[in-house]
């Protein structure tokens, strides 16, 4: 199911959370109000976290992670990183990685098997991403953006990318990542799609300007209207005994 | 101006580059910035806390060890230079003054010491 919200007035979702199938990362706004739809929408399930990266609020845009794990700038404090091992379940390794470009969320784009990175990514970075996250790694550009992270959301489900992404290119991801792909936009044509969104297997959070045409592409896509089997049988059991 | 650290006498990073203090040792493995964080656990930041001091203690009485080795070989070669100064340059220490003999008058002294006992 997707929901739509803002931060402080800003429709860029994805750039002040995280949202994984094991947790969600959240910032700390002047108001509880996006924290509180996020724990409204997932605390039964998993834990949502308030955190900050490095003194900073764009939480989604600097750290990267999946259900096995959450990798960290180098800007990340010792208090940040002990906050979020304290917080996260024991299955999701916290690890704080030296790499020159610090804003992960923007380099690399993963679900929970395969991850997508920027083509300068330090061979370092992606053996310890291969390995904390359990993914395999593959360096690509989305229409010709190096910065992976920023313009394709995906899931394990499905997957949205820049409005631009050729046929081909589009091909060539799908098959790469085992996901449906579709070009579309978030946030009344914004191409920076991770930016203005942010999705996991079961649900996802948009930006408020987001039109119905690209929420309904987007649940159609991420397969989010099925996410719950239990609420149709329901229906249809409702339906057959009304009289 | 600019400086490299590494060549101005008084600073850590020369004496560290010149083996002038110690580099290497398993105490400073302990301050190492550590990249994979270990849930909180009330007894290990307790154990932790008590061990700091005594870590701190060990790591001051190996950098002592560490200077006093250095200074070692320096007994003989102080001795010898310290009787090539005593030979040579003796004359800048000695007062001509006061190494000169003093007379005293000792029997002039002893009569007027007299009235004064008897008062």
């Amino acid at each position: 199911m997707a929901t739509r919200l803002k931060f402080e007035n800003s429709c860029e979702v994805g750039v002040f959370s995280k949202l994984t199938n094991a947790y969600c990362l959240v910032a700390v706004g002047g108001s509880e109000n996006f924290y509180s739809t996020f724990e409204a929408e997932l605390s039964d399930v998993i834990p949502v976290i308030k955190t900050s990266i490095g003194g900073t609020r764009i939480v989604g845009r600097l750290c990267i992670g999946n259900k096995n794990g959450l990798l960290l700038p180098h800007t990340t404090t010792d208090q940040e990183l002990q906050h979020l091992k304290n917080s996260l379940p024991d299955q999701v390794r916290v690890q704080r990685i030296e790499e020159k470009l610090s804003a992960l969320g923007n380099c690399i784009a993963c679900n929970d098997h395969v991850a997508l990175t920027h083509t300068d990514l330090d061979k370092e970075t992606e053996e310890v991403v291969a390995d904390v996250l359990g993914v395999e790694v593959f360096r690509q550009t989305v229409a010709g953006n190096i910065l992976v992270g920023s313009y394709c959301a995906f899931s394990n489900k499905g997957g949205l990318v820049h409005p631009h992404t050729s046929v081909e290119d589009l091909d060539e991801l799908s098959t790469l990542l085992q996901v449906p792909l579709v070009a579309g936009t978030v946030n009344r044509g914004s191409e920076v799609i991770a930016a203005g969104m942010t999705v996991n297997d079961w649900t996802a959070f948009c930006g408020s300007d987001t039109t119905a045409t690209e929420l309904s592409v987007i649940e159609n896509v991420f397969k989010l209207r099925e996410a719950k089997p239990s609420a149709i049988v329901d229906e249809m059991r409702k339906s057959l005994f009304d009289s | 101006m600019k400086r490299n650290p590494r060549k101005v006498k008084w600073t850590k990073a020369y004496r560290r580059v010149h083996g002038k203090d110690m580099t290497q040792d398993s105490t400073f493995e302990f301050e190492r910035k550590r990249n994979r964080p270990e849930r909180y656990d009330r007894n290990l930041a307790e154990n932790v806390l008590k061990a700091i001091p005594k870590i701190d203690k060990i790591r001051v009485s190996r950098e002592e060890r560490h200077h006093k080795n250095r200074m070692k070989g320096n007994k003989e070669k102080d001795r010898k230079e310290a009787k090539r100064e005593l030979d040579t340059s003796i004359h800048l220490v000695k007062d001509p003054i006061a190494s000169r003999d003093i007379k005293v008058n000792v029997t002039q002294q002893l009569p007027e010491e007299n009235p004064l006992m008897e008062e």
